[in-house]
């Protein structure tokens, strides 16, 4: 019974990041594409290092949903 | 967030220090009187007055005083010598151990009238955070060398320039997640109780969010100590 519920408690706090995680990850993309576009090459590349950064930041969202979903020793 | 009385801040005020009504303050001796950090010093001063004022002497055969606190630093240490191994649960036990206890007796003391979680404040969460991040990545350099970017380049040569962004932005969200995590539900707590306090606290409005709150405050700490093991272990692992 101890052991199912220590089990139990790691399940539920690995898969209760996975939200927060892929929402962070969204916004993490989004702010690494909006300070190049903006800071470092001065609006001369705006929008298009912005939408690249997303598209990887929401990339790394799933990918890391998909890593949670195949681990073997959870 | 104005909470309704706090007692520290009183006691300073009281002595002509300038404590700061908004979340930090202007000047360095505001900024050092502001509520988080002088509720910070006070779990700080309760984690070391207490073990010495209960424990005393360490005896064979434990009272119950020592019973309590072998209760609580040998659970953890089982724990995490179940996650981690026994080499590595000695390594990282001091400092998963002193968040564990910080974070637990920081958010079970925002639940009493009169005192309030530091770690309502993101500043807090964030640097403890920081701390986690950056021992990981020291972790993972020490353990692989070099090699340590393996883990970012993703199982195939040719995809490098495409894994390489997306493990980096997924490493990153975890400074963002981490804290804010922490920090978002004790926040949410507090706000919750001190509304609640005021709107109908005569008649034990605020006990049902107070139960919550023990939950809350509990298993929340459970996530960030086992989250910075699973990051930490993860970093000394060979990359798949």
């Amino acid at each position: 019974m101890f052991g199912d519920r220590k089990e139990w408690m790691k399940l539920m706090s690995v898969f209760g990041t996975i939200g927060i995680h892929m929402c962070a990850s969204v916004f993490i993309g989004l702010g690494i594409g909006y300070y190049l576009d903006h800071k470092v090459f001065k609006d001369k590349t705006s929008p298009w290092l912005t939408l690249i950064f997303l598209a990887f930041g929401i990339v790394a969202g799933f990918k890391n949903l998909y890593q949670i979903s195949r681990r073997k020793d959870l | 967030m104005e909470h309704p009385i706090l007692f520290i801040s009183v006691i300073l005020q009281a002595l002509g220090l300038p404590v700061p009504h908004t979340l930090v303050g202007d000047t360095l001796l505001a900024k050092l009187v502001s509520p988080h950090l002088t509720y910070t010093w006070l779990v700080m001063a309760f984690l070391i007055i207490m073990p010495k004022l209960t424990l005393g002497k360490l005896e064979l055969v434990p009272n119950g005083r020592q019973n309590f606190w072998e209760v609580c630093v040998g659970g953890l240490e089982g724990y995490m010598t179940e996650q981690m191994g026994p080499q590595r649960a000695a390594m990282m036990f001091p400092m998963i151990a002193t968040f564990a206890f910080y974070i637990l007796v920081a958010n079970l003391m925002g639940l009493m009238p009169g005192f309030m979680s530091p770690t309502s404040n993101l500043n807090i969460t964030l640097g403890m955070t920081l701390i986690v991040w950056v021992t990981h990545h020291i972790l993972g350099l020490k353990y692989h060398g070099i090699k340590y970017i393996n883990h970012f380049t993703g199982p195939m040569v040719a995809l490098i320039p495409l894994m390489l962004p997306i493990e980096i932005i997924s490493n990153l969200a975890r400074i963002l997640s981490l804290s804010i995590r922490l920090f978002g539900n004790i926040m949410a707590k507090e706000t919750l109780l001190a509304i609640l306090f005021m709107l109908y606290g005569a008649f034990f409005g605020p006990l049902p969010i107070l139960c919550l709150g023990v939950l809350v405050s509990v298993v929340q700490t459970m996530v960030f100590v086992l989250l910075s093991m699973l990051y930490c272990q993860g970093a000394m692992e060979h990359a798949h």
